[in-house]
């Protein structure tokens, strides 16, 4: 049995200790082979097997009947390298798997399975080498979730977080001719070109001169980023409107420098007021007091 | 002239160009792209129409339709036997060109559609591949 | 298509010509001749390019354009492209073509104005 001196650390993930092959206890009491195997059965999302030291399978549940596609009877006895698809095979990952196992006890991994009918899924797996009490081993474990239904719901929140997103910030009218459009976060091409999109339809919609890209939201700027600004300006500026950028924080203008981004043909100024009053120069308005009693 | 989906329409002169381009857009309108869409993809088509009828005189065009689950894919496929492209990295470069049109061709499309894959031989052909989806 | 479709016309002294929905290449080859013709036979103060019907602006047409833009440029006269569609504006963008320092107005009234403002400014230098 190996200490933990002699354990190494595994493939990139932490640090386990070797399952045991479970111990003989009496029947009907929890940790006895009884109720493991009640264990096993029930757990439908997960496709628990063993497979014996040269990796075939030897033992299968209904949830890997489930998410797998193969009956008990039809899968003992294959190698466990049947669930896996063409480039894992190339790249011999079922044998790296299985070794990496064997050496260090237990080896993790996230990658494309296949199941009985062809069709792949996302999956992450871990396999446990098993071993007696005197260290023989006698066979793996093989632990398998299906992460298909994770992946597609973490990517249906991103979309949809983007979505409320720009729902929170929609492209404003704040004078007659002048439009306003804060950027939050970064600019991905994505983003890109929706910003553009909705900042241009706005412009020609309200007959806008000026636009005004406030960018007091953007905490951090990297040179994709400011070269997409740099695109959506350019955008603005082909439909006859002027563009100033606003919210033009210290520390990003230091980062424009350092990142020798030019932006010395677009106004810009570091306070949203600050460019309206650009805006209003360039409509030729000027915004006057009321004058409150006598005239001076 | 008519194209059917999945049928070559041949490029051969500079007439062919604004023809593709229309059917291009009829077919993109009909399946249900928006505006904007539209005119990536018509866009996009034009510059490789264009590549194919400067770098190569001749080639084809074909339009396809693929329903993938929850959306529809426009892909078109242009090919020709023309000198091929021997340094495909540097021909996706944007401003890169070799002859008369700008030759931004390739990394424009590229940006204006979702997908492009291009196959090159020198000597034998390019095929390149666009592709823009839409949510159904 | 053919040249008939490209409508030039003079109006306070500054020439205002109208681009066709989809031209071909030879209409847009022949568009830059005709302009090029009427500036030679009469000095206009201002050339104004409306594109406001225009739908597919590739490289090709982009490229005329900026050289229309340069030769008026060269004869002392300043250019506006007008009325540029917003989808066109966008693919323009992405596509990586470039229109340098050229005016553009989002329509012909627009760019009558600016031409004004240009040459008056020109004027009292």
């Amino acid at each position: 049995m190996k200490t933990q001196s002699q354990k190494q650390a595994t493939v990139g993930k932490g640090e386990r200790v070797p399952a045991e092959a479970p111990s003989h206890q009496a029947e009907g009491s929890l940790g006895s082979d009884e109720s493991y195997r009640l264990l096993v059965e029930t757990l439908r999302d997960y496709a628990i097997l063993m497979l014996d030291p040269e990796g075939r399978v030897a033992t299968w549940n209904p949830g890997a009947e489930r998410f797998k596609g193969y009956r008990a009877d039809e899968i003992i006895g294959k190698h466990v390298s049947i669930f896996y698809p063409a480039e894992a095979m190339a790249r011999d990952l079922p044998r790296i798997e299985l070794e990496g196992a064997t050496k260090t006890g237990v080896y993790e991994d996230v990658g494309w399975r296949v199941r009985k009918d062809g069709s792949q899924f996302w999956a992450s797996v871990v396999i446990s080498a098993l071993r007696t009490k005197d260290g023989v081993l006698i066979g793996f474990s093989k632990v398998t979730k299906d992460l298909t239904l994770q992946r597609a719901a973490e990517a249906r929140i991103k979309r949809q977080s983007d979505e409320i997103l720009e729902l929170a910030t929609p492209v404003m009218q704040v004078w007659k001719g002048v439009v306003m459009a804060p950027l939050i976060g970064s600019l991905d091409s994505a983003r890109t070109q929706q910003f553009m999109e909705r900042l241009l339809n706005r412009v020609v919609e309200t007959n806008s001169s000026v636009a005004l890209v406030d960018i007091m939201g953007v905490p951090t700027i990297d040179t994709k980023t400011a070269q997409h600004l740099i695109e959506s300006i350019t955008a603005v500026r082909l439909l006859g409107a002027q563009v100033v950028l606003t919210g033009v924080r210290p520390a990003i203008a230091q980062t424009l420098v350092h990142l020798g981004i030019n932006l010395s043909d677009i106004l810009t100024r570091s306070s949203l007021a600050g460019g309206l009053q650009v805006a209003l120069n360039i409509l030729k308005l000027e915004v006057v007091a009321k004058s409150r009693g006598l005239k001076e | 002239m008519t194209l059917r989906l999945n049928e070559d329409f041949p490029i051969n002169e500079e007439g062919d160009i604004v023809l593709a381009r229309r059917l291009v857009r009829e077919f993109a309108l009909q399946r249900g792209f928006g505006t904007m869409d539209v005119t990536r993809i018509v866009t996009a088509a034009s510059e490789l129409i264009r590549n194919i009828y400067v770098y190569a005189g001749t080639g084809v065009m074909r339009v396809a339709f693929n329903e993938d689950g929850a959306r529809t894919g426009m892909e078109l496929t242009f090919s020709d036997q023309g000198p091929g492209i021997p340094d495909i990295a540097k021909a996706m470069e944007p401003g890169y060109s070799t002859g008369k049109s700008m030759g931004m061709g390739l990394s424009g499309s590229k940006r204006l559609m979702d997908d492009l894959t291009i196959r090159s031989v020198v000597g034998k052909g390019t095929t390149v591949i666009i592709i823009k989806w839409r949510s159904k | 298509m053919t040249r008939d479709n490209i409508s030039v016309i003079r109006l306070r002294g500054i020439l205002l010509v109208t681009v066709p929905p989809e031209p071909d290449d030879e209409t847009v080859s022949s568009f830059q001749e005709k302009v090029l013709d009427v500036m030679a036979s009469n000095e206009p103060r201002g050339l104004v390019l409306d594109i406001s019907t225009v739908q597919t602006l590739d490289s090709f047409f982009a490229r005329t354009l900026m050289e229309t833009v340069q030769m008026a440029a060269l004869m002392g006269t300043p250019t506006v492209i007008a009325g540029m569609r917003p989808d066109v504006a966008i693919t323009a963008t992405l596509l990586g073509l470039s229109f340098g320092k050229t005016l553009t107005a989002r329509d012909m009234d627009s760019a009558f104005d600016l031409i004004v403002e240009k040459t008056a400014e020109d004027l009292s230098r």
